[in-house]
């Protein structure tokens, strides 16, 4: 009993630590997801697999925030890892009491992360005033579930309207469609640290994704709340893809990369509600799981790269081109752009196959799937326009950088290599086989399955040998390639300017001019803003009036206050549960 | 001067070199532009196209400053070829030796537009030689006219018409070649006097054969697409082509005396992109070819009267060249050049282009719009000394 | 698809080398004159090719011979297999130009003997220089001319290159080849070229 809680304590002590001791908080947070991680491996059940996505993210940006956090005052950490802790607390509720306070402890120190590195007020608010929109929708989920059930616990329940409206909730904190101002915002103006704009960007949403996937997997089937979660999926896929591509902002550029990776996992969600096969299901829930998994841990890469160039827009890069980073970058890359061997390759593959295959079930699900497998292969290959702009633009210039980060990205890396090479030992067993036939031995190799039939099949082990052994013969043959730097030819005269992003990306902004409203004005180019931005940004600024309103009558604003208010909460809300049980 | 004296605006303008503003019936003394650099922002970068590049083929500078794909704004640098041509205190024979190597694809234009001009400063009665000019000048026109369409067809990577242009021009080439002894009119003008056995024109095999290609042309709707409302531009100051493509009457064929043509009439189209310059480029050679087929019917092959009178004087001329107005200026004393200065259609046309360019089009357009205006940087940067 | 076939249809004919259309100007002048040429192409009477721009106006009586062009240096035979032009121009008046474009009209059809235009110097066998010297494109030429791969040649088209013509300052480099006339017939560009790699005896 003691050693299950042991990292949540662990995780607790070391953000009081950290306070003084910055480093030593780190590396006690890193220890402690260590520890938690093992979990996964006890509970044997996909939805457990969160913990061991959560610890990996959790690991690598402790590990980042050593050499990182540095220039961001003391404060940093131990909000960075309350906020970890509150999500770990997430994970080991086993009710709707433990998951709502684990949802506040989350939320506060982040808001407050933002507030302090703020640049102007209204990040902070929109922050805040989506996680409350959120916090509120879930506490309502709550009540009902305890109204169809008697109990708060997680169990079965019989309507899906719970499902729903917990979903909503727990979308407008992943900033999905109509709420992706609540994801990027805050992450673009730069109120965010790039470790913590990692653990919001992959570990906060991954939250929302677990709690939808565990109460979906509570919830009956429901044709309707599948197909609405289809279509925003989708909606959001596409939207966020674009978003990215022509972000001149490296952070918000991951925040819609975020997006549109939340929008395919909601998507499959949907279909996971929608589909009645159980073989289906379970290929399905799996897809979950790994889809998340590629995502966070590719997305943590994704910050913690742009975090280690020092700047925040593309035009400030200033960083001298390094093979440990380049090659930890292009695997972290190739996952969040669907390509092999990294475990996104695997995911997206996942992905486009459930759906292909829910087509076969005919009827408006079918058709459904059909045109939203379509859609999110071709989500996907914006999200590959815009990973291989943070490619090409992250590393020009000549400044010298911190070593160890580099080490870091590149562990990163290869960790989505090593998850694809042994996601067959994650995926169900009844997904496994081979073909001795032609040399893929039992055990090596995924096989999409419909009502018995085979569909699909990818061996990762064989893939990554076959990329290696070709890659080893071209080096055999070519050896080290010889490279020639030659000045170029620029109509004889010298050249000063360089093709930048901006440039790279703005092809698209002429040609969807009217989604994304280009336009020129007096020789100006007016840059694009999220279509649902000015709406947003309206509730957000009524949010902003109501609040101050709130904060002058009843709370001061000292920090010292909040963080004693939060520990206060928790150890009455672990009182409480004791009690309870 | 017959034509023109000195004093302010007056007429449409026809361009200006490094001394003067010329007008339609007057010289004005200069008003110095103002050549602003054009800031980038911060998002945007110059576009750097030549001096020496492929697909040009002159020396000219381009510096786009662009956002990615469309033209926000560019810079003609045509510096890079200037040339310094010593032509002061020379006496005219000579003086026109280097007058014909100004622009040598339209050495007719400028030559004869030169001699007019000192016919009219040592008051020369040229009447004899104006139709023979004019036969000159309108064949001058055909290839100049195929040469740009040539180009279009090139931009559009559309080989085989522009491999039969090319043809058709190297005919017309030959053409030129037997009636004057030279390929490109050298040393075929004369003070009142045009050396060439006109008997060997014979242009109605290049009347159907063009007529075929930019019927073809026209119906080929790719080619239309690319042609189609790019380079649009609309400017009171313009000149030959590029204004009648714009529905303005500008032609120096009928406001100007120097050259005396009879019914001729202006072909115009009112968009102003670049198919209109095709449409009236096109059609003037279509135009030319009747005239110069009218004209050989009236002319003899005799020579005509070049004794000269006077030794000194000021002279001016001003022609329709296949770019539109060429100005000529001249100061003789003693039958040596004193002063000398031209205005070239090349000076406004790449004022036309520039803004042509940056009106709402992409980087593939550039060649379109620039091969459509058919400037010569070689008449515009030289300079007299 | 239809202009394939139009191009087709058309049947322009390329021109035999030996059947060439003859011109007058420019082709190698013979006999004596006494003029006072002005770029001083007739001392002693005698006629130097190099400096003349066939103005017409002496005693000197035209040849038809075309081959107006001077090879100072022995060709590379690897340049037999393909032959990249990368044309530069100095400060021409236009005429070089558009004649050195002919020579890739069907009439002459350089491509058949092997000889392509270049887009960059950096692909480039040969630098084709025209025109005179002129001090914005000195700095250029230079440029591409050390962008070129070994082995390279330098050519140098039509008489103000070569001897300043009447306008200018002569281009102050050695020329491997020198094509000559002002400006220099297709014609004799080709044959130029040819000669020069040994393709013509």
């Amino acid at each position: 009993m003691i050693l299950y809680y042991l990292p949540l304590i662990l995780i607790f002590l070391a953000a009081i630590i950290s306070y003084k001791f910055n480093k030593t908080g780190y590396i006690l947070t890193a220890i402690a997801s260590i520890i938690f991680s093992v979990f996964t491996f006890k509970i044997y059940d996909y939805i457990t697999y969160f913990y061991l996505i959560a610890a990996i993210v959790w690991v690598i940006t402790s590990l980042f925030s050593i050499t990182y956090s540095k220039n961001y005052g003391k404060w940093l950490s131990p909000l960075f890892i309350l906020t970890v802790a509150g999500m770990m607390l997430i994970l080991y509720s086993a009710n709707f009491l433990v998951f709502i306070s684990g949802w506040e402890i989350m939320s506060i120190p982040a808001y407050l992360t933002v507030a302090i590195n703020k640049k102007n007020d209204i990040e902070a608010y929109v922050f805040m005033f989506f996680s409350e929109i959120s916090t509120v929708l879930i506490i309502t989920a709550g009540v009902l579930s305890f109204y169809y059930t008697g109990t708060l616990n997680f169990v079965k329940i019989n309507n899906d309207i719970v499902l729903l409206i917990f979903a909503i909730g727990a979308m407008s904190k992943m900033g999905l469609t109509p709420f992706m101002i609540s994801e990027w915002l805050p992450i673009a103006h730069g109120s965010a640290p790039a470790n913590s704009s990692a653990i919001f960007s992959a570990t906060m949403t991954l939250m929302g994704v677990y709690g939808i996937t565990k109460l979906a997997l509570l919830s009956p089937e429901s044709l309707y709340v599948g197909i609405l979660f289809i279509v925003i999926g989708i909606i959001s896929v596409l939207f966020g893809a674009l978003y990215a591509y022509i972000s001149e902002n490296m952070k918000s550029l991951g925040g819609f990369s975020t997006i549109e990776n939340n929008g395919t996992i909601l998507s499959v969600t949907g279909l996971f509600v929608a589909v009645n096969n159980s073989i289906l299901r379970t290929f399905i829930l799996i897809t979950i799981v790994i889809y998340a998994m590629a995502h966070s841990i590719a997305k943590t890469g994704l910050f913690i790269t742009v975090g280690h160039t020092g700047s925040e827009y593309f035009s400030e890069v200033n960083n001298i081109k390094d093979n440990e980073n380049s090659l930890g970058k292009f695997f972290i890359l190739s996952s969040l752009s669907g390509l092999l061997p990294s475990l996104g390759g695997l995911a997206t593959w996942m992905v486009i196959e459930a759906f292909f295959m829910t087509a076969f079930l005919h009827g408006p699900l079918g058709v459904t799937a059909i045109i939203a497998g379509s859609l999110i292969a071709m989500g996907e290959g914006f999200a590959t326009a815009a990973m291989l702009k943070i490619f090409y633009f992250t590393n020009r210039g000549n400044k010298k950088h911190i070593k160890y980060e580099s080490h870091i990205i590149l562990l990163n890396g290869v960790i989505l290599v090593l998850l694809f090479i042994i996601s067959p030992l994650i995926i169900g067993r009844y997904y496994i086989s081979g073909i001795p036939s032609v040399l893929i031995f039992n055990g090596f190799m995924i096989e999409s399955k419909f009502s018995n039939a085979d569909f699909g099949l990818i061996s990762p082990v064989y893939i990554f040998i076959l990329i290696l052994i070709f890659t080893v013969i071209a080096y055999m043959i070519f050896r080290k390639p010889k490279i020639r730097v030659s000045e170029r030819w620029n109509g004889g005269i010298e050249n000063n300017e360089y093709y930048n992003s901006f440039v790279y990306s703005n092809n698209i902004r002429l040609i969807l001019k009217k989604i994304l409203r280009t336009k020129y004005e007096n020789n100006e180019l007016i840059q694009t803003v999220d279509l649902f931005w000015l709406v947003m940004i309206d509730l957000a600024g009524a949010y902003r009036k109501i609040s101050k309103y709130i904060a002058y009558k009843f709370m001061n604003s000292s920090i010292s206050m909040y963080l004693i208010y939060m520990i206060f909460a928790f150890v009455l809300i672990i009182i409480i549960t004791s009690v309870v049980y | 001067m017959k034509y023109y004296k000195f004093g302010n605006k007056n007429g449409r303008y026809i361009g200006s070199n490094n001394k003067y503003d010329v007008y339609e019936n007057t010289i004005a003394s200069k008003i110095p532009e103002n050549n602003a650099i054009i800031e980038k922002k911060p998002y945007e970068i110059y576009f750097n196209y030549g001096p020496s590049a492929g697909g040009l083929r002159e020396s000219v500078n381009f510096s786009i400053v662009t956002p990615g794909e469309t033209i926000r704004d560019i810079t003609v640098n045509s510096h890079y070829k200037r040339r310094k041509i010593k032509i002061i205190n020379d006496d005219i024979n000579n003086a026109l030796l280097k007058i014909e190597r100004i622009n040598g694809f339209h050495t007719a234009s400028n030559t004869v537009c030169f001699l007019l001009a000192i016919e009219d400063a040592l008051d020369i009665d040229n009447t004899g030689s104006n139709d023979k000019r004019i036969i000159e000048i309108e064949l001058e026109r055909i290839r100049s006219n195929i040469d740009v369409i040539k180009g279009l067809c090139e931009s559009a990577g559309f080989s085989v018409p522009e491999k039969q242009l090319l043809y058709l021009r190297e005919k017309i080439t030959r053409i030129i070649s037997d009636t004057f002894n030279h390929r490109y009119f050298f040393s075929a003008n004369q003070i009142n006097n045009v050396c060439g056995n006109f008997n060997k024109i014979r242009l109605n095999g290049i009347y159907d054969e063009f007529y075929e290609i930019y019927n073809s042309l026209l119906e080929s709707k790719i080619f239309m697409d690319r042609i189609q409302e790019n380079g649009i531009v609309n400017d009171i100051n313009s000149s030959g082509p590029a204004a009648r493509a714009s529905g303005y009457k500008y032609d120096a064929r009928i406001d100007s005396e120097s050259l005396t043509y009879d019914n001729y009439n202006i072909y115009t189209m009112e968009e102003g992109d670049t198919f209109s310059r095709f449409m009236v480029r096109s059609n003037e050679v279509l135009a030319s070819i009747n005239i110069i087929n009218k004209l050989l019917r009236e002319i003899g092959n005799g020579k005509n009267n070049t004794e000269i009178k006077n030794n000194s004087g000021e002279g001016t001329a001003r022609i329709e060249s296949p770019q539109g107005d060429i100005f000529y200026y001249v100061n003789i004393e003693d039958n040596k050049i004193k002063d000398l200065s031209m205005v070239s259609p090349s000076y406004l046309n790449i004022e036309l282009f520039k803004k042509a360019v940056k009106n709402n089009n992409i980087l593939t357009d550039f060649f379109f719009v620039w091969e459509s205006f058919g400037i010569w940087v070689s008449e515009l940067e030289v300079d007299f000394i | 698809m239809m202009w394939f076939f139009k191009g087709i249809k058309k049947r322009i004919k390329t021109e035999n080398l030996n059947d060439k259309y003859k011109i007058e100007y420019p082709s190698a002048l013979e006999g004596k004159s006494d003029y006072n040429c002005p770029t001083d192409a007739i001392e002693d009477q005698k006629w130097i090719k190099e400096k003349c721009i066939f103005c017409e106006r002496c005693d000197l009586k035209p040849t038809h011979n075309q081959d107006l062009y001077n090879i100072n240096r022995n060709i590379p035979a690897i340049f037999k297999k393909s032959f990249y032009l990368y044309p530069i121009d100095s400060g021409t008046c236009g005429a070089c130009n558009t004649e050195f474009d002919t020579i890739f009209s069907p009439q002459y059809d350089t491509n058949r003997f092997k000889i392509f235009l270049s887009n960059t110097p950096r692909h480039a066998d040969a630098l084709v220089i025209m025109g005179v010297y002129t001090e914005g494109m000195e700095k250029i030429i230079e440029n591409a001319y050390d962008a070129m791969p070994e082995p390279k040649l330098l050519i140098g088209l039509g008489a103000c290159s070569i001897s300043g013509g009447i306008i200018g300052k002569k281009i102050g480099k050695k020329f491997d080849i020198e094509i000559l006339g002002c400006p220099p017939s297709p014609y004799t560009v080709i044959n130029a070229i040819l000669k020069a790699r040994g393709d013509v005896k």
